[in-house]
């Protein structure tokens, strides 16, 4: 098997299928230390006002240089809002690419997706590379991919809520149809789920909480990243179709006790 | 002239002629990463040093933070 196999996201190759959050950890030196165990190449980060009363530390300087950095939207409740968040984060200097998430749900933290197609739409018209993040919709990821989204990125279950896959039916239809890369995005709690999610054809998964919580977050980011590695090969590799009834897998005949 | 801006809500006191960047060094802003807005419209980084602040004028200052 073809060892090359890059995560092509508008273009631009990636090795490492796994994107993580900077949110939530106890300390910066740790969570530098546990994106480096990741291998992401990708890393989101929030945007925000500065308290000049307490601006604390200065998350960019605990940053991997070599990584992409990808400004969220988050705390965006309309399309209006998102499209302002991404323009102030491009125009002082981060990157054009943006995780879109619009979001006016505080108990669960669900994405609007009617806001979020409308802003996607106009981020893309103003050269933005976009990456919606949406409840598992397989007509809306038809959708944004028509306006010319770079990924679409369904959540597994509620952000934070470690529940693991649970609206894998509708991202398996995602996965099936999918015309850009599918990123499985948010309520991963286990390197188990992102394997199930990476072993059904997902082209990525980003994931934040679970390692940012774990006891040991560098130890569960190098988790993490043997379970897409490993989910990925066997996705690649062809699953065996389940069966019925057992099948043996030692010859049947020949046994010592036999005849 | 001298005069106020407004920084994320708050009143500033501005010197004449004085640089969006310049106030961005004064309030201790002199990270990878600042992101501004100048009455509601996000200003170009490589603008910093040239824009010139004005009475009145209100800015919204923000960098990146953790998050997922």
């Amino acid at each position: 098997m073809n060892t090359h196999d890059p995560l092509v996201i508008a273009g631009r190759e990636f090795r490492s299928r796994l994107l993580t959050g900077t949110g939530k950890y106890d300390t910066f030196e740790t969570m530098r230390e546990a994106l480096a165990a990741s291998g992401s190449q990708i890393v989101t980060v929030a945007v925000r006002r500065i308290d000049f009363d307490a601006p604390g530390e200065d998350i960019t300087a605990f940053l991997p240089e070599d990584v992409l950095l990808l400004p969220n939207t988050s705390g965006c409740e309309t399309a209006e809002e998102a499209v302002r968040s991404a323009r102030l984060a491009r125009a002082g200097g981060l990157p054009d690419w943006v995780k879109l998430e619009v979001i006016p749900d505080a108990r669960y933290l669900l994405p609007d997706p009617v806001e979020t197609l409308r802003a996607a739409a106009q981020l893309v018209e103003e050269d933005f590379t976009v990456l919606p993040y949406v409840l598992p919709d397989p007509v809306l990821q038809k959708k944004l991919e028509e306006v010319g989204c770079a990924t679409v990125m369904p959540l597994a279950a509620p952000i934070g809520s470690g529940r693991g896959l649970k609206l894998r039916d509708a991202i398996r239809i995602m996965v099936e149809q999918a015309e850009v890369p599918l990123v499985v995005d948010a309520g991963l709690g286990a390197p188990s789920h992102a394997a199930e999610a990476m072993e059904m054809g997902a082209d990525a998964v980003l994931v934040n909480t679970a390692i940012a919580r774990a006891g040991d977050p560098v130890a569960m980011a190098r988790a993490f990243r043997l379970a897409v590695e490993a989910g990925r090969e066997a996705h690649r590799a062809g699953i065996m179709e389940e069966g019925s009834d057992a099948a043996a897998s030692s010859p049947v005949a020949g046994a010592i006790h036999g005849a | 002239m001298s005069g106020h801006v407004v920084v994320n809500g708050r009143e500033q006191p501005v010197g004449r002629g004085e640089t969006l960047a310049a106030l961005l060094e004064r309030l201790g802003v002199g990270a990878r990463y600042a992101l501004v807005e100048r009455n509601g419209e996000p200003v170009e980084r490589a603008r910093y040093a040239e824009v010139r602040l004005e009475d009145g004028d209100s800015l919204v200052v923000a960098r990146p933070v953790a998050g997922g």
